[in-house]
């Protein structure tokens, strides 16, 4: 009022508020200016660099439209491509998803970047009405927490997973979904016999599998992923929790797996199981001896003891299956493809919590998901996994998790395993605790390349069916340990045609072997990365990794400590080829760097279509060793188009604690 | 109609016909014969790599009655198969090109930048309109194909049109303009290469820097000392690696004052330029320079090219 009557008064007031504010908004800008994120040393470096050679980290970017943009393509791959440093980034907050425990929250993450660019809205998972979730059992175990476990497993098994698939395939005619399950199948399969074909034989399963692709791709926009994968993870989330206190309940003595086993109703003859709970059709449930499980089943609990799963799964009708062992040292034995957390048109489940574990399986298995969701969780113990195609971690149009928690751990395969992602597809391996072996190989033959070296596609691989379909996410993630990894042709952190290959290991002494086409390698319009953090490493190989983009690709290799040695003959070592860009970045340490063709590494790049491509070679710290173009405190500009590198302290040794003398 | 008129049809018709038939058989029959060889021509196996030569050389030796199915055979997806369709009219050469020319209005935009493609490798002075039609295709794959060739073809009459291709929105097509340029010898273009030298595609500044080393080095001097303090820094610190290579008197006097820039990266690329210039020192610079250098980073840069020429 009193202002109102005096303008001046007004005005001196607002004169005032506006000096407050402005006063009060100088510290935040200052504090904005002094909290801006530091520069990384990788990025630093390739800042560094790039100003160097006459170029600008913007310069590694690849446009989405060299060839027709095709409807497949991931809209966190195309965003990398455009991008592709931010490889980096992406590999930390993916990591960062997983919260030990809580495997559905990285499910959740990886579920948010299957969309794809075309998508504008994500489906949800088929949602029982009132009258579902009101359907009423009869109780045949007497452990009310139990039953109400049951009772939501039920929901899932019987409801939700399966009609969940169902709206996934919903716009599909019975033939095409019967193409998913046959033709598609060949087109992730190599026939194991090919070394043996004619030439035009060769050329006949070419021309009969880009037919399958050509014929695919007309109607592949058809199949919604989103409501298998997402009534999959939400599945995982209600049983985790709904698990989580059951086992707590167990080990607290609250509530007795024998009483409960024991309590059970007497079923008599003619009773109609499926009405109760527990027991129809499909279902077991093992008490904490050693029980041994044969056949087909939808659901199976085991409360413990050393069990055997010899199972099989018709790929001709597909079903979602959830098993759930709480401990013993179990034996898992696939007497077909398709099992142990395998969605192969469906979803599968397998938790187990405790135990030495050994996992035999085929194709489509242990974490497989196959136009569906698949995840194999093991919460502890010493494991063993071996799969043949599509395993470990694996997964097309779906999603396909293998998530160890700890132990040292073996894992083998044959093809598109250990983190393998295909078109619409994320297949992701994380083992957080243990030293651990991954091996891939030895069956299938690299027929255009080598007579003598097998296709792995493994170990943080991704591809699409070029020039048809992008391809999908695939990352292997190793927290904990002294690794070994090895593999042949195509793995360990690369890719090809728009995907994205991770290899990410964050602790301990590793050793990665591969032959080419590996070790942040991408290949042909796509993005491969491997990234170690700490520990001494050692890098072995032939060519084409180490850091190597072909073909409008980036391959980025960082290790961010460590004393490193570095092995490979030729395009390595940061090798851009074909307007590609390669980049090798060891942040720390005393490395060694050998290679056989100076002319083609450290900083390499090599001209196509009349212009160049990229590799960039940075070491930003230690007393390094190389028989190649670099020395310590150096930079270099290769003759090549374009590269280079730097051999430089980050830090001044003057600035270290180290380095002063007095 | 009358009957006698009827007779006199029938009769032609039927002896057309007769004419057609073995001429269709003959068309098959050679189509299946390229068919076959061309699955081996472009097998990419390592054990049927002997007969891939061969067969290339087969198909070539049939020469223009083979392109009509060899241009079909460029609309595959398989870039190993297209390599081969470029490999087998490489050999066919001049004879190749009428039906390439006519394939540039294609409907289908990849036979025309793959015609565009192969033309760069067998055309001559008579496809040079025919790709200046298509230098200004919707599709700049087309755009860059066309101005390419034009470029490799080298001869005169296309120069106008590749300056105008430095100005297109696509950072390959300026790229392909400027190496066109530098083929072409168009010393006209200068200030707009020298410009290009500041290109956000990183293709087209080093295509530049290269076609600038093929044109009038006293033209290109005097235009980059006028752009050496360009806002653009891409233009001075690429411009310095011209004026090193070049190596005259005034573009050692101009890269030695920019040693003396405040800023440090400029002097670094200054420095660098002229040490490589003169490697031996012969106008005794260097102590002077690496002296007066305060920025470690800089200074090892300095030093770096003198240990790469030790």
């Amino acid at each position: 009022m009193l202002l109102q009557n005096r303008p001046v008064d007004y005005f001196v007031a607002m004169m005032k508020l506006t000096a407050i504010l402005l006063i009060s908004l100088v510290p935040l800008c200052l504090s904005a200016q002094e909290t801006e994120e530091p520069v990384s040393p990788e990025m630093f470096g390739v800042g560094h660099l790039t100003e160097y050679l006459g170029l600008k980290p913007d310069d590694i970017s690849f446009r989405s439209d060299y060839t027709e943009p095709d409807s497949f393509r991931l809209a966190v791959v195309a965003d990398l491509m455009h991008q592709p440093l931010g490889m980096i980034d992406y590999v930390a907050s993916l990591k960062g998803a997983y919260v030990s425990t809580q495997p559905e929250i990285l499910a959740s993450v990886l579920f948010q970047d299957l969309k794809v660019q075309r998508q504008k809205t994500r489906s949800r998972p088929y949602q029982p009405d009132v009258g579902q979730l009101q359907r009423r059992y009869s109780l045949y175990f007497n452990e009310p927490g139990f039953n109400q476990f049951l009772s939501r497993v039920a929901q899932y098994v019987d409801i939700i997973l399966p009609r969940s698939v169902d709206k996934s395939l919903a716009l599909l005619s019975p033939e095409q979904r019967k193409f998913l399950r046959q033709e598609f199948v060949e087109l992730v399969t190599v026939p194991d016999n090919q070394e043996s074909l004619s030439v035009e034989a060769i050329d006949s399963i070419e021309n009969v599998e880009e037919g399958y692709t050509e014929k695919f791709v007309s109607f592949g926009t058809l199949y919604d992923k989103d409501p298998t994968i997402s009534a999959g993870i939400d599945c995982l989330r209600e049983l985790n929790t709904e698990l989580g206190h059951l086992i707590r309940q167990l080990k607290s003595g609250q509530i007795k797996a024998g009483k409960i086993m024991n309590g059970a109703v007497y079923l008599p003859e003619g009773t109609d199981r499926n009405s109760y709970l527990g027991v129809q059709n499909g279902w077991k449930i093992g008490g904490t001896g050693n029980d041994y499980y044969s056949g087909q089943y939808k659901f199976i609990f085991d409360f413990g003891g050393d069990d055997i799963y010899d199972l099989s799964y018709d790929m001709d009708n597909p079903q979602s299956t959830i098993i759930i062992d709480l401990s013993g040292n179990d034996s898992y034995r696939g007497q077909t493809d398709g099992l142990f957390g395998s969605g192969f048109l469906s979803i599968g489940i397998l938790l187990d919590f405790e135990g030495d574990d050994i996992y035999r399986a085929g194709s489509f298995s242990l974490g497989s998901g196959f136009f569906g969701f698949g995840i194999l969780y093991d919460a502890a113990g010493n494991d063993f996994y071996q799969g043949d195609n599509h395993t470990e971690g694996a997964g097309t149009f779906g999603l396909g998790l293998l998530i160890d928690e700890g132990g040292h751990d073996i894992y083998d395969a044959s093809l598109n395993a250990q983190g393998c992602g295909s078109v619409e597809g994320a297949g992701v391996l994380y083992d957080r605790k243990g030293s651990d072996c991954y091996r891939v190989g030895g069956k299938y033959n690299d027929i255009l390349r080598y007579e003598e070296h097998d296709l792995s596609f493994s170990q943080g691989f991704a591809a699409g069916m070029s020039p048809y379909m992008s391809g999908g996410i695939g990352a292997l993630f190793d927290i904990e340990g002294n690794d070994a990894y090895i593999s042949d042709i195509f793995a360990q952190g690369s890719s090809y045609w728009w995907s994205l290959g991770i290899l990410y290991d964050s602790a301990g002494n590793d050793n990665y072997q591969s032959y080419q086409y590996a070790q942040g390698c991408g290949t042909h319009m796509t993005l491969g990365t491997l990234i170690d953090d700490y520990g001494n490493d050692v890098y072995y190989g032939k060519g084409l990794m180490q850091g190597c983009g072909h073909d409008y690709a980036c391959g980025l290799i960082l290790d961010r400590h460590g004393d490193d040695v570095y092995t490979a003959s030729d395009l390595s070592q940061a090798g851009g080829s074909a307007n590609g860009v390669g980049i090798l970045i060891d942040n720390d340490g005393d490395d060694r760097y050998f290679i056989n063709d100076p002319n083609m590494t450290h900083g390499y790049g090599n001209p196509r279509r009349d212009y160049g491509s990229i590799g960039l070679f940075i070491d930003l710290g230690g007393d390094d060793l190389t028989n190649g173009l670099g020395q310590n405190n150096y930079y270099w500009r290769t003759g090549s188009k374009w590269g280079g590198g730097v051999d430089i302290e980050l830090i001044p040794p003057e600035e270290t604690e180290d380095g002063d003398d007095n | 109609m009358t009957t006698k008129n009827v007779i006199v049809t029938a009769t032609l018709l039927l002896l057309i016909s007769l004419w057609m038939v073995p001429s269709a058989s003959a068309q098959n029959q050679l189509h299946r014969q390229i068919d076959s060889l061309f699955v081996m021509a472009s097998s990419g196996e390592v054990r049927y790599r002997d007969m891939v030569e061969p067969a290339i050389e087969e198909i070539a030796a049939i020469g223009a009655g083979a392109m009509p199915i060899l241009i079909d055979k460029f609309a595959s997806k398989s870039p190993r198969e297209r390599h081969t369709v470029r490999k087998i009219i490489q050999k066919i050469g001049v004879p190749a090109i009428p039906d390439l020319v006519a394939a540039l209005t294609h409907p289908d935009w990849h036979i025309v930048n793959r015609c565009c493609w192969v033309l760069a490798d067998v055309g001559d002075s008579t496809v040079v309109k025919p790709l200046q039609k298509v230098s200004d295709h919707e599709r700049w794959m087309v755009r860059s194909q066309a101005v390419t060739a034009l470029g490799k073809i080298g001869v005169g009459g296309a120069e106008q049109t590749v300056r105008q291709a430095l100005d297109d929105s696509v950072g390959l097509v300026r790229k392909s303009a400027a190496v066109a340029i530098g083929r072409l010898g168009f010393a006209e273009a200068i200030p707009e290469l020298v410009h290009v030298l500041g290109d956000d595609f990183y293709g087209a500044r080093m295509a530049s820097m290269e076609a600038l080393l093929k044109l009038d080095s006293s033209v290109v001097i005097t235009t980059l000392a006028d752009s050496l303090n360009s806002d653009n820094d891409f233009v001075g610190d690429l411009g310095c690696r011209v004026l090193g290579e070049l190596a005259s008197d005034e573009a050692m006097d101009l890269l030695l004052a920019q040693t003396e820039s405040v800023d440090p990266d400029r002097r670094a690329h200054a420095a660098v330029a002229l040490f490589e210039a003169d490697p031996e020192d012969m106008c005794g610079w260097r102590d002077a320079i690496i002296e007066a250098e305060t920025d470690r980073l800089t200074r090892l840069k300095i030093e770096s090219v003198l240990r790469s020429t030790e």
